[in-house]
């Protein structure tokens, strides 16, 4: 078993790929739901659409969380002199980011879509709202620390022969 | 008594629907640019190449766009408030 095999390179990408998309599959999810509850509001009132939409910027917080992961790894890819643990730590990386993404957008899709429908009715459900959907998208900044620490790990991968 | 305030809330909403959109359309576009502009001007310029924190620098700017879009419709709300109240009242005096 060698430590650099050829088909290292192909964990990485799959770290760099996967971040990005569970990430925007869970933001998609969180658009998506809340948009349904924005457009049920914006029947009734209006002029609570630019608040409502709070979830749905939330939802891009969540996208750009799984960006920033992916960038973060694709920075520290190499052709050459790439080990295999420097793979499994950047796959395990954009999977921590990924897939934690995808459940804070799920969270935030459901709490977006009820809250702005109880939004309608009672005005102090506000701030409610975003506290639940802060608390949501910190599951989202969770994996992100996490694949921060594990990136940084990879720089010390040992030499290839 | 509806009928005739309907066309002044149409009017309205079209106003605000405007400012809506292009609100909305910033607020996207610096959610794209913000976090990868910081990233990559914090780890050349700010961190001498450390990515941990260049990437911490990402993250606030993130939630920094989020924080200014909640104050902007928070303040917005109140405003148009107060321009409801504005207007009931001119026509209380009428």
């Amino acid at each position: 078993m060698s430590v650099c095999p050829p088909y290292a390179p192909f964990f990485g990408f799959a770290g760099v790929a996967s971040a990005m998309i569970f990430s925007t599959v869970g933001a998609a999810y969180g658009t998506s739901k809340s948009g349904i509850g924005i457009a049920g509001l914006g029947t009734f009132k209006p002029e609570l659409i630019m608040k409502s939409l709070i979830p749905v910027v939330m939802s891009g917080i969540i996208a750009v969380y799984g960006l920033v992961v992916s960038v973060l790894i694709a920075g520290g890819l190499k052709p050459t002199d790439y080990s295999l643990y420097a793979g499994f730590i950047h796959l395990g990386a954009g999977l921590a980011c990924g897939f934690t993404g995808l459940a804070a957008g799920y969270a935030i899709g459901y709490v977006g879509d009820s809250c702005v429908r109880a939004y309608v009715f009672e005005s102090k459900v506000f701030v409610t709202m975003v506290l639940i959907l802060i608390f949501g998208e910190v599951l989202g900044l969770y994996g992100l620390i996490v694949a921060l620490i594990m990136n940084s790990r990879a720089s010390e991968a040992a030499r290839c022969p | 008594m509806s009928e005739q305030a309907a066309p002044g809330k149409l009017a309205a909403q079209a106003d605000d629907a405007g400012g809506v959109l292009t609100k909305l359309i910033i607020t996207a576009l610096a959610l794209g640019i913000a976090p990868l502009s910081s990233y990559f001007l914090s780890r050349d310029y700010l961190w001498a190449g450390n990515t941990i924190y260049a990437a911490l620098t990402a993250i606030f700017a993130a939630n920094l766009v989020l924080v200014l879009y909640i104050v902007g419709a928070v303040r917005e709300e109140s405003r148009l408030r107060a321009r409801e109240k504005q207007q009931s009242e001119s026509k209380k005096d009428r």
